[in-house]
């Protein structure tokens, strides 16, 4: 088991926690009595970990698996202070004796936010970060650099600003950090919250490496499916305590409805998976009955789709059959779906092209974004809120300038067409794709944040400037405490709104009205700030209600939510599509995406693929331009 | 919002290799010697003369472009500080002119000097130059912070803008002047917010990274004196020391 770290006695267990209690300590300035002491984040933890186990803890927010992952990596007590009792020793550190440094050697530590967890610039400097504060020897540490760089499939990445790197990628720089010191516990507080379908499946061929190596691994986690091959036991958490320890097996013999009312996510994501692309695959088709007979009636016969036999479900597949998955779907959603996509109605149904599942291999040209029978003067379907016709998103490389623009991240070109869109009242569309599918830009190209490249976007069937599609929609950031600007709930709802007095009394009724729906009235006063995340969520939302928003985007809703905030969101969208709102949602929640969207968009699916064109500044646009130091040893 | 990510650009690495490459400590040594030509007033002659030497690095380490730049700007801002204005009469307020351009082009050394220090050295070999110099970590830590911030806060940015956009709170370019009040309660307030958030995660990545281990840091980058970074630095030091000595102003 352990090959690579034999040295020690394999025999020891790796974490034993006896009887531990922690409190984090209250705000500093409020008076230290018992009113204000929030409740114990953990107590009476007893947990026992083997060398080379690799362990998922799971439970709902603010269950306190967070809190356990932070008494390993030391950070509990040196960095959350707070009332510790009981005893945790970690490969010997005695949790609370131990200064953090001693830990930094022996645990890694990957968190949840991609962004904020490296600490440097660059890639290179960021893998060489543990192995300098160690103290290493320039020459070992670049060697070493190399070495994880080559086993961690990142030695192309070397160079890069991490500022430049997809999530996914950035997650792997923060796992190969972890690793640089040789760890012997690996401990991960919810990696994949912002990772899509392929990213996520990388992490876990990436930890199964790791696992090979005989380091113990620990994941605090809402996602479930990811690791489901993975793991070997599943510490359930509720309130500060463990309340169930299962092996592998038999956590998965558990009844998906009783792992359900635990508050967990899904272990088996293919239900939702086959619903996705199912929707998907149906894309532009709507629901209604009325467009389903048209479409069966002129569609040409479909060409043969031996790609998408492999996903899509049919009578022919083994395993669950499509009536368990709408089963799983339909509870998740907490009503019955609206039709079964996974059963389509007899005869070929009208998909436009075959999909291209797969575009990273093939190398034909991008084929003609519309879909058979539109032309590119297409009029707007009637009906339809936003429609787009020809469409070209993206962004075009910065030119020579003698006073460079440096407002976009990146300044090479980046141009991906849309297939001709139709957004509805009443309708939650999906739009999923991999990260830098041109999701983000398609949005903020919708709600007239960016300018299209080529083609239109109609509102109401009349063409529209981004000016007036600002008016028109509203998207809610993945970030969202970027949008709160007032001092209070109500004061964000009014921000903005002018006029006379009687004018004035009928907002304060709207915006009223508007609390009320989304629940916030009783957060009427509160500092926006001192919210929680779903309530900042909702705040923005209710903004954009009083402002009289046609279209609501949200971007990455469900990130970092466990099952019940997760419901939570999608019974929200349902509502501001029954408010008559047209609501598009971009997601890699497959969870979400089967049991709340009406129509779900995959970019990855659909013809028409992202082109980039290097910018022709690249060279200089980096601040700090990047240099191998690897290289660099090399030339002396 | 996601990241859209490019090819990384390949020549870089192999395009700072060639050509004359100054260790990080002789380009802090550069960046000390403009700030010092600013404090000493130096003569006209000695500025000019300095201010090519200092172009020239910025031009052999491949930055042709911005070298250029500095070059036609220093040269104009000097033409136009050289003309001789009406001291008197209807034209005497022309002698603005030269005023803002002296003093403009006494601040293009600091200028050249910085762009070439910070946009050809690598994050890791900078702060390898302050550990070598025996800089305290209490320095080094909040220039990797630093250079680690900017990027952050550029963004942070963009998105107040999308999202002050987005409602209808004026947020164009002019904004800031127009209402500055309201600019620094709805940009500054949640830049600090945010970065509060940021620097809390940095905190603990660096600490689980074992950023406060008392021993000695080391530095990745290798980085050596060579004979010359010595030559270029006393060449560099001559005419200043020839202008403080009275020999040449």
């Amino acid at each position: 088991m352990t090959v690579a770290y034999d040295d020690a006695a394999a025999a020891r267990p790796a974490v034993q926690a006896h009887g531990v209690g922690f409190r984090y300590r209250g705000e500093p300035g409020l008076p230290d009595d018992d009113a204000t002491q929030p409740p114990p984040a953990l107590s009476d933890v007893t947990l026992g970990i083997a060398d080379g186990e690799f362990v998922v803890l799971c439970g709902q927010s603010g269950c306190g698996k967070t809190t356990f992952t932070r008494l390993l990596n030391g950070l509990i007590p040196s960095f959350h202070t707070g009332d510790l009792t009981g005893a945790c020793t970690v490969y010997g550190l005695e949790c609370g004796q131990a200064a953090i440094e001693e830990y930094a050697a022996l645990v890694g530590s990957v968190f949840q936010n991609p962004k904020t967890q490296y600490f440097n610039a660059f890639v290179a400097d960021e893998l060489a970060f543990p192995c300098e504060n160690a103290g290493w020897e320039p020459a070992r540490i670049r060697g070493r650099v190399d070495e994880v760089a080559q086993r961690f499939g990142i030695a192309h990445l070397l160079d890069r600003s991490i500022f430049r790197l997809s999530g996914g990628e950035k997650q792997r720089i923060a796992v190969a950090s972890a690793c640089m010191l040789r760890p012997r516990l690996l401990v991960l507080d919810e990696p994949t919250s912002n990772l899509d379908r392929r990213a996520m499946d990388d992490l876990a061929a990436l930890l199964g490496d790791i696992k090979r190596m005989g380091v113990t691994i620990v994941v605090a986690e809402h996602r479930l499916a990811w690791c489901a091959g993975l793991a070997d036991r599943y510490v359930l958490f509720e309130s500060g305590r463990i309340v169930g320890d299962h092996t592998a097996a038999r956590f998965a013999a558990i009844p998906e409805a009783r792992r359900e009312a635990m508050g967990l996510r899904t272990l088996d994501v293919a239900p939702f998976r086959r619903r996705v692309d199912a929707l998907a695959a149906r894309w532009p088709e709507r629901a209604d009955a009325a467009a389903n007979a048209r479409a069966a009636d002129d569609a040409p016969p479909a060409p043969p789709r031996p790609v998408e036999s492999a996903t899509a479900p049919g009578p022919t597949t083994s395993g669950p059959t499509p009536a368990d998955s709408a089963d799983t779907v339909a509870r998740l959603r907490g009503t019955p779906l609206p039709e079964s996509p996974a059963a389509p109605p007899a005869g070929p149904h009208a998909v436009p092209e075959p999909p291209l599942t797969d575009d990273r291999t093939d190398d034909t040209p991008p084929l003609p974004r519309q879909p058979a029978g539109a032309g590119t003067a297409a009029p707007a379907t009637p009906g339809a809120l936003l429609s787009t016709r020809g469409l070209v998103v993206g962004h075009r490389p910065a030119g020579r300038r003698w006073f460079r623009r440096r407002c976009t991240p990146d300044t090479g070109g980046f141009s991906r067409p849309i297939p001709d869109l139709d957004l509805f009242p009443g309708e939650i569309v999906g739009v999923m794709g991999h990260n830098g599918a041109g999701k983000s830009t398609l949005v903020r190209t919708l709600v007239g944040l960016a300018r299209p490249l080529a083609g239109d976007v109609l509102r109401r069937g009349a063409a529209a400037r981004p000016r007036t599609l600002m008016r028109a929609g509203f998207l809610v950031m993945q970030d969202v405490n970027y949008q709160l600007f007032a001092d209070s709930v109500r004061g964000e709802l009014l921000l903005g709104t002018t006029g006379e007095d009687d004018e004035r009394a009928a907002i304060r009724a709207v915006c009223d009205a508007v609390l009320r729906e989304l629940d916030l009235t009783g957060l009427a006063d509160r500092h926006p700030m001192s919210l929680s995340g779903g309530q900042k969520q909702r705040t923005a939302i209710a903004s954009a209600l009083v402002c009289g928003k046609e279209l609501i985007v949200l971007d990455e809703p469900t990130s970092g939510l466990d099952r019940r905030h997760m419901v939570q969101v999608g019974m929200l969208l349902r509502r501001l599509a029954e408010r008559g709102k047209a609501v598009l949602v971009v997601t890699h929640d497959e969870e979400l995406a089967a049991a709340w969207c009406d129509r779900i968009l995959d970019l990855d699916a659909v013809p028409g693929r992202p082109e980039r064109t290097p910018g022709r500044t690249a060279g200089q646009t980096n601040p700090i331009r990047p240099r191998s130091p690897i290289r660099q040893g090399d030339s002396r | 919002m996601s990241t859209v990510t490019t090819p990384a650009p390949p020549a870089d690495a192999a395009r700072g290799s060639h050509g004359l490459r100054l260790d990080p400590r002789a380009k802090l040594f550069l960046l000390l010697e403009a700030n010092l030509l600013l404090f000493f007033h130096v003569g006209t002659p000695t500025e000019a003369v300095l201010t090519a030497l200092f172009i020239v690095p910025l031009l052999l380490a491949g930055r042709v472009r911005s070298a250029v730049r500095f070059a036609v700007v220093y040269a104009a801002l000097l033409g136009l500080s050289l003309i001789e204005t009406p001291t008197s009469g209807g034209w005497a307020w022309l002698a603005i002119v030269p005023m803002l351009a002296v003093g403009i082009r006494m601040l293009l050394p600091c200028l050249i000097t910085g762009a070439y220090a910070f946009t050809t050295t690598s994050p890791g070999e900078f702060t390898a130059a302050l550990r070598r110099i025996h800089a305290p970590e209490a320095v080094v830590i909040p220039c990797i912070v630093v250079i680690r911030f900017f990027p952050t806060l550029r963004e942070d940015y963009r998105h107040i803008r999308d999202a002050m956009a987005l409602r209808g709170i004026p947020s164009g370019g002019g904004s800031p002047l127009r209402h500055p009040a309201q600019s620094l309660e709805y940009i500054i307030v949640p830049l600090l917010m945010n970065a509060n958030t940021v620097a809390q995660d940095l905190s603990v990545a660096a600490l689980t990274k074992g950023l406060g281990n008392p021993g000695r840091h080391t530095s990745m980058a290798d980085i050596r004196m060579t004979p010359l970074d010595w030559a270029y630095m006393a060449l560099c030091a001559v005419p200043f020391a020839l202008f403080l000595t009275g020999v040449w102003r």
